[in-house]
């Protein structure tokens, strides 16, 4: 009798055990899948906003100057893109290194080409700018917004990622440890 | 674009988070997405079309006061089944944090779900003993909204390092800006009138602060008319004060959207001496797209509000001896109000509907490219689904 309820509490256990690690596996599973798709979105806001800058940069009102320096770091956004696409390194590996140094290039061309007097003028224009530059708020905030949910998501994958029985275990299989990302992404004043 | 949104109170009681759903739920109407506004209610209650009522609200103790929520597990069903009817581009649960049906939304829902964060006064020790069964469901909203640096503090006390995006609350400014003045609440230089508005008996609104400043206000100005809106018994507000007070006071009961925005167009200035436990300050932002001159207390989310200074005054928060003397160089200085009523006029634009509903429609676009896919729920093969941890 005693070796019964002993057996019968050790199979408890067990599968309490058992039932807790396939939980947290699931849970993994799930966090791992948002950061797949907070990833993307990123992507899918940092083309965006490199289109509407390039629009910009086209539309024949800035000087040609600033409107050359936007279509180059637009155009350098874009193609940083379209080469993560070929590898599939955006689903992988997240936005990596070289991007984020091309889209902080991006923002500081916006910022030092888009001061606040420039703003004012273009406002003023008609033939559709003010909606322009409302687009260009709207994506530099997408991705704002984006880049945030996104560390937001790698933050508790890795804090989940980071408890010794997720380690130990290896429950997390042969998945790539997301990396938070970080660049430049303020909007220039007054946009 | 089909949005789904989850209010956790009931709508018959008048509150922040409330008025902040009904607003932005009218306003995506107006711009032409489909909205449905899932809240407790009685089926039948008279409500706006685009509300589905999700059952009677029951009164229960929580938080420090008696909350009115809705919870059970008839109630999950039939969140559960909204969700899966309404085919959701977005869902976007407000006070995720609160046991009613916010909570239930952001357990059932998988998808493009958004968590909008309004309380600052959160008693965090019963939340932090739940925090390790509620983290896997927080960790299923694919982004997060506070209305205030306030609000992301509340976030952060319970989750540790967390971040969210701020939205702040909206206002319709045009509706405030726009108000007929009203003779009988306006001020002239022999009796000037300054504005409160709030619950009488709740401390934390700071009435208390304001009449003990009274007896100096009325010193300096004898003729000051203070007017009070607000839903309360003025006997009780005014049993410790002198009857000199009690004769300077006018109380208007609870007003009408239209008295309030008509009052805050009228008066001299607009006090507000809360002693903390607001993570936003609407009412800040009413009185400035209205055009009265702001005097608050230097709480954080006012100074936020108030953009660190410029757009309206603020004294020492519980100070009733700065407070009247902040009171009193404004009343004395016809330009310097003027020049408040302006910067306030321009700062409220800030808080302007049409400014926050695109910021809030920034996010849901963010979040329905994560997932493209409609909201549901896992109900399908629930009791397997909920073994493996996806319930």
């Amino acid at each position: 009798m005693r070796l019964f309820a002993w057996t019968a509490f050790v199979v408890a256990v067990l599968a309490l055990l058992a039932w807790y690690l396939s939980y947290t596996a699931a849970r993994l599973d799930r966090l791992h899948a948002r950061v797949e798709g907070s990833v993307a979105s990123l992507d899918a806001q940092l083309v965006r906003r490199a289109e509407v800058v390039r629009e910009l940069a086209g539309a024949g009102v800035l000087d040609p100057a600033s409107a050359l320096l936007l279509a180059d770091a637009a155009g350098a956004s874009l193609e940083a893109s379209d080469a993560a696409d070929l590898k599939e390194e955006v689903r992988e590996d997240g936005i990596g290194v070289a991007r984020t140094a091309t889209e902080s290039a991006l923002t500081q061309t916006l910022r030092a080409t888009l001061t606040s007097d420039v703003v004012v003028q273009l406002r003023d224009e008609e033939d559709g700018l003010p909606e322009l530059l409302d687009l260009l708020r709207s994506a530099g905030q997408r991705v704002e917004i984006a880049r945030r949910f996104h560390n937001e998501a790698v933050r508790e994958v890795r804090r989940l990622r980071a408890r010794p029985q997720v380690r130990f275990l290896g429950l997390a299989g042969h998945t790539h440890l997301p990396t938070p990302v970080e660049f430049d992404d303020r909007l220039p004043d007054g946009v | 674009m089909r949005i789904g949104i989850v209010n956790p109170y009931a709508l018959d009681v008048p509150g922040g988070v409330q008025l902040h759903v009904r607003d932005l739920a009218e306003h995506f109407i107006g711009q032409g997405h489909h909205v449905r506004v899932l809240a407790p209610a009685d089926e039948d209650a008279v409500l706006p079309d685009y509300v589905d009522p999700a059952g009677k609200a029951v009164p229960v103790p929580y938080n420090g006061s008696v909350a009115r929520l809705l919870f059970g597990p008839v109630t999950a069903a039939r969140v559960g089944r909204w969700i899966d009817r309404g085919e959701f581009d977005v869902l976007h649960v407000h006070e995720p944090f609160s046991p009613s049906v916010s909570m239930l939304a952001m357990m059932a829902a998988e998808g493009p779900v958004v968590g909008t964060f309004h309380s600052s006064t959160m008693r965090s020790r019963v939340l932090l003993t739940f925090m390790p069964l509620l983290e896997p469901h927080l960790e299923k909203l694919s982004g997060r909204i506070a209305v205030s640096r306030e609000a992301l503090g509340t976030i952060q006390r319970h989750e540790g390092a967390a971040d969210a995006v701020i939205v702040p609350n909206g206002v319709n400014v045009d509706r405030f800006a726009q108000a007929p003045v009203a003779a009988q609440w306006q001020g002239n230089e022999e009796r000037p009138t300054i504005a409160f508005l709030g619950r009488l008996e709740e401390p934390r609104k700071g009435l208390a602060v304001l009449l003990d400043a009274m007896p100096r206000l009325l010193a300096a100005r004898p003729g000051l008319r203070l007017l009070v809106a607000g839903p309360g018994d003025p006997a009780e507000a005014l049993r410790h004060t002198s009857a000199e007070v009690v004769a300077a006071c006018e109380f208007l009961g609870m007003v009408s959207d239209l008295d309030k925005a008509r009052l805050l167009r009228s008066v001299d200035a607009y006090v507000a001496p809360n002693i903390g436990g607001e993570s936003f300050g609407i009412i800040l932002v009413e009185a400035m797209s209205a055009g009265a001159p702001v005097i608050a207390s230097d709480l954080p989310s006012f100074r936020d509000v108030l953009d660190g200074g410029p757009a309206g005054v603020t004294f020492r928060t519980g100070d009733a001896a700065d407070l009247a003397a902040t009171v009193l160089s404004v009343l004395d200085d016809r330009q310097r109000r003027d020049e408040l009523s302006a910067l306030g006029s321009v700062r409220a634009r800030d808080f302007d509907w049409s400014r926050v509903a695109a910021d809030v429609l920034d996010v849901y676009e963010t979040c329905r490219a994560a997932h493209p896919e409609p909201v549901h729920t896992a109900s399908t093969n629930r009791s397997r689904r909920m073994l493996r941890g996806r319930g």
